[in-house]
């Protein structure tokens, strides 16, 4: 465990207001200078189901979850059992239960964590309007350490409107809460910290990335809802609406690729986002963007899978279709965030390569960032800006598909005049005229191949960090882990290094085998059933031969601990 | 949007040479396009015209303005997205009745109930011509003559006008390839005509549906006024034979289009994440 | 706009009509590999340009009406010479087309014909019937080329393969 944070879980079931609590602790650290994570689970019920808030609060920033929790406060114990274990304790962990609500469940018991015992819904009793979840939530900022000034704040701030009285309830709750946590037994404290002065965001992934969408220049999307990305869709509804873009609801996925489709042949960046059987849906049309060298970008905020697989739940497994899931030799771009605050530079620098690049860039980001919310410094302006190479009025004798030293032959946007075209998804030769000729086919296939691979990706082709001869080699929400593992195992002495992959698609060789130089031996950590990406990597690269993989799928996350321990026992 | 009146028909054709069979209607309706597209007075640079899979939806390529030849039965999706994002365009959508109701089909009802303005134009020919003559949604139930359903496929046929009325389309006509001005004229009541304009022209298959000639004899214009209320043309839809020719519906919906306005700046939506 | 004028625009339409349709047949030919009938149409193209160029001559410096394609007097159809789709076939024969051109060379005749008789304008009859002349000679030369060509066997239009798929 990190000694920089502090991890607290909150259950509640039946509109115990888990989830609130959880949000207004995560606010509250930030108000007083902290950093954190929260992340969610919940039942699949609409309303009143079992939930839980799952929040880490740091003295620095942090992208992973840690390997238990300090605090786990349950209002109730509705149906534990379904996320019991998403709640791993530690023996120095400390259960707050309600006496009212009966004994700790097994599944919590074996963890053999300390039990504490604080009447929430008896103490809310005494407070008119109080509710039980805010006394929870005063105790556990007691314990923790976190300042009831920095709580009640938020608590202003976020029921203000609701009135003088809900807000006076609340806080009376809060502050019972805070002073009956005087007698629990001790857990461990946020370490003594004040704010540094900068601007901080809480932001979830899938806002990061309608952000990132936005300031790259997306000016239309299609959009059709599905868990866990439609929040994407839905913070770009009002943002585009109000910045001179549009955002339609589609009727399903197969209209909004084709709608993007046609927004981006029209001249307008143009996005969408869906999970995994979305993607399913639109690949044949993505194939038709690769063939017809229009720009777009999908953002999969991925999802358990198979098929509808766990809606709700985290995994890597959409790695293969996003690579390799359109018919034909049809290369492109994926794209994979590897933090949520990289959510927003990697949908932002996704939009900018497939404008600049002319065909379609997938966003795989998922749901264990994509709707978990972080507590992260306010991120810098980065220059990447939709900016399309355009064909000017009036070529004489315009080809659309020139063949160019780059691969990108400038595209006419309709409204310009002298260089009308069709575009196809039949091969087609330089004009844009279908074409089943081999030299026609082998000379596209080469431009739209090569036009990816000759483009200069900088440095954002990976994170590649620390130094030594054991490398991980991983990628997207894995990362988070990663980091702290490796940030554990120099503290411990271990040298080891970290390349985390961000242009999945086109594949690097030669950046990979720089970063590879001196390496011995490489940990590969994925979070799918069929170690996808372990897959990918020996198809596409050449490994040492010294190599194992940390392979599971969701939706448990895979924390630092584990990989700290595989490191240590890999001699 | 400045008008050039000086283009003619032969001004919207490219350079590229029909592959259809000849006798194909659909040599008729790039006529009935190219004329229309000059009597509009557009400039062939602010017009799309976007298409699907099939024999019919080879048009664009025979035009000379911006085209898009998409993936088989969405080329209404591609045609909204073009009109949403740029609505200074004049959209054009095509296709056949194969690319258009089966698997258009549910790109088709959402189309003319979203209403965007733009004009879509059926080659219906009651058959898949460029697969090799599989019975289409609108064949009769009885056609035995698809390897793929020898005994016809017992299933009854869509009715596209009644379709289009009862999904909400704007603006409805029907036309025969064998009367190609007509046809022109249709497409220019559609383009002009606000909301989604449906145009289903009957137009032969001379390879796989040759008793396709006998059309010359059935059709015949309509006799009736456009109606304006759907309760008045879904009445008179209900007794349509298929073969009346002209516009039978003219609606007064307003089409979609979201009104683009500035009232914010990234900075506004950056600041709310402020904690 | 005077009678003459009305009357000048509808020739107009009627040969650039003719020999659009011509040439477009004649490409539909070349690209189905028919050399005989694609070289026989563009050769009616040809025919029909030319005399869209004397009546073009005819027309000069008389303002002509701009008819929309659907306001001239033959509405709905593509004019009298305007070849009908089910007239022709990938495997016509040069006896075919010269039939065809014969069939409209008469309407065109017809049309003018009509139009020299039952024209109110004095001017129009005779132009009418000078181009109604000219249509004849059309027709007499297409009927000298029909009786010298070859009637097709009974199995023109069969085609030992079957139709293809390409796409």
């Amino acid at each position: 465990m990190a000694a920089y944070s502090v991890s607290v879980a909150l259950t509640g079931s039946g509109g115990a207001g888990a989830m609130t609590a959880g949000q207004i602790l995560l606010d509250a650290a930030s108000k007083a200078g902290f950093f954190g994570l929260m992340t969610r689970s919940m039942g699949p019920q609409i309303r009143g189901g079992e939930a839980a808030a799952l929040v880490r609060i740091s003295t620095k920033p942090i992208s992973s979850l840690d390997d238990h929790y300090d605090v786990l406060v349950a209002f109730d114990w509705g149906n534990i059992n379904r996320f019991a274990a998403e709640l791993p304790l530690a023996a120095s962990s400390l259960v707050l239960t309600d006496p009212e609500q009966g004994e700790v469940p097994e599944a919590i018991s074996v963890f053999g964590a300390r039990v504490g015992e604080l009447p929430m819904k008896a103490i809310s009793g005494t407070i008119p309007g109080g509710r039980a979840n805010m006394v929870g939530l005063g105790a556990v900022a007691g314990l923790i350490g976190l300042p009831i000034d920095a709580v009640i704040a938020v608590l202003t701030a976020q029921l203000g409107r609701k009135g003088p009285e809900v807000l006076a309830a609340s806080t009376a709750a809060l502050k019972a809460g805070a002073d009956a946590a005087a007698a629990l037994p001790a857990v461990a404290k946020l370490p003594p910290h004040t704010h540094d002065g900068g601007i901080r965001w809480n932001i979830s992934g899938n806002e990061a990335a309608g952000l990132g969408a936005l300031k790259g220049g997306i000016k239309f999307v299609a959009a059709y809802p599905i868990t866990p990305g439609t929040e994407v869709l839905e913070w770009l509804a009002p943002a585009l609406e109000k910045t001179g873009g549009a955002l339609i609801q589609a009727e399903d996925e197969l209209a909004s690729i084709n709608m993007i489709i046609g927004g981006s042949f029209a001249g307008l960046p143009s996005l969408t986002a869906t999970s995994g059987p979305g993607l399913a849906l639109m690949t044949e049309s993505l194939g038709l963007a690769v063939a017809s060298e229009t720009p777009l970008v999908v953002v999969d905020v991925m999802r358990g899978g198979p098929s509808t697989g766990i809606p709700t739940k985290s995994e890597q497994s959409d790695l293969n279709i996003a690579c390799f899931g359109l018919h034909g030799d049809a290369p492109h771009l994926v794209i994979a965030p590897n933090s949520i605050a990289d959510c927003l530079f990697s949908t932002q620098y996704a939009v900018y390569l497939a404008e600049a690049l002319q065909c379609p860039a997938i966003v795989l980001s998922d749901q264990a960032m994509g709707q978990s919310r972080n507590i992260i410094a306010k991120p810098p302006e980065y220059p990447y800006v939709a900016k399309r190479v355009v064909a000017e009025a009036n070529v004489e004798n315009y080809k659309r598909y020139a063949l160019t030293n780059t691969g990108v032959s400038p595209m006419a946007v309709p409204g310009t005049p002298g260089c009308n075209y069709v575009a196809d998804g039949l091969e087609h030769n330089e004009r844009g005229i279908p074409s089943s000729q081999a030299s026609d086919h082998q000379s596209q296939l080469d431009k739209r191949a090569g036009k990816l691979d000759a483009f200069d990706y900088e440095d954002h082709w990976a994170d590649v960090e620390g130094e030594g001869e054991v490398a991980i080699i991983t990628w997207g929400s894995v990362t988070g882990p990663v980091r702290e593992a490796l940030e554990r195992a120099h503290a411990a002495g271990v040298k080891a290094k970290m390349i985390s992959l961000r242009v999945i698609m086109p594949v690097q060789p030669a950046k990979m085998a720089e970063a590879l130089k001196g390496v011995k031996k490489v940990l590969v950590v994925e979070q799918t059933h069929s170690q996808q990406f372990y897959k990918f990597l020996r198809g596409h690269y050449d490994l040492p031969a010294d190599l194992q993989v940390v392979s599971r799928p969701g939706p448990l996350p895979i924390r630092p601990a584990e990989i700290v321990s595989r490191l240590a026992a890999w001699k | 949007m400045t008008v050039q009146p000086n283009l003619t028909a032969q001004d919207f054709k490219s350079d590229i040479k029909p592959i259809w069979c000849p006798g194909c209607g659909d040599y008729a309706v790039l006529a009935a396009v190219t004329k229309a597209l000059a009597e509009t007075g557009r400039k062939r640079e602010d017009i799309a015209f976007i298409s699907g899979i099939g024999c019919s939806s080879r048009i664009p390529a025979y035009t000379n303005v911006y085209g898009f030849h998409g993936v088989h039965g969405r080329a209404l999706a591609i045609a909204a997205g073009v009109k949403l994002a740029r609505p200074d365009l004049t959209v054009v959508a095509a296709g056949g009745d194969g690319d258009g109701f089966s698997i258009g089909g549910n790109h088709f009802m959402h189309a003319c109930r979203r209403n965007v303005d733009m004009t879509y134009i059926i080659m219906d020919n009651e058959v898949y011509g460029m697969t090799k003559g599989q019975a289409s949604p609108t064949t009769a139930s009885d056609w035995c003559n698809s390897k793929l359903t020898p005994h016809g496929t017992g299933i009854s046929p869509v009715e596209p006008v009644r379709l289009a009325l009862a999904a909400g389309a704007n603006f409805i006509a029907r036309g025969f390839a064998g009367n190609p001005n007509e046809v022109a004229r249709l497409i220019v009541e559609g383009i002009n005509h606000p909301g989604f304009s449906f145009i289903q022209v009957l137009s032969p298959c001379v390879t796989y549906r040759p008793e396709q000639r006998e059309w010359k004899q059935a059709v015949h214009a309509s006799d009736a006024t456009p109606a304006q209320l759907i309760a008045e043309a879904m009445h008179q839809l209900a007794a349509d034979d298929g073969f009346t020719t002209g516009v039978l519906f003219a609606g007064n919906r307003q089409p979609f289009m979201p009104e683009r306005k500035i009232t914010a700046t990234f900075a506004d939506f950056e600041r709310k994440f402020e904690s | 706009m005077s009678e003459l004028a009305l009357f000048l625009a509808h020739a107009i339409a009627l040969e650039e009509e003719a020999a659009e349709r011509y040439a477009e047949l004649a490409d539909a030919m070349e690209v189905h590999n028919n050399k005989d009938v694609a070289d026989l149409f563009r050769k009616l193209s040809h025919y029909s340009s030319l005399h869209l160029a004397d009546v073009k001559k005819t027309a000069e410096g008389i303002e002509l009406p701009k008819l929309k394609p659907w306001e001239y007097e033959w509405a709905a159809t593509g004019g009298p010479e305007s070849t009908a789709a089910e007239d022709t076939h990938y495997l016509m024969t040069p006896y075919h087309c010269i039939h065809l051109a014969l069939k409209n060379e008469r309407q065109g005749h017809d049309y003018y014909a009509n139009a020299g008789k039952a024209s109110p304008d004095a001017e129009v009859r005779k132009l009418a019937l000078q181009f109604a002349e000219e249509e004849a000679e059309h027709v007499a030369t297409l009927e000298k080329w029909a009786a010298n060509v070859k009637e097709p066997a009974a199995d023109w239009a069969e085609d030992m393969d079957p139709p293809a798929e390409v796409e």
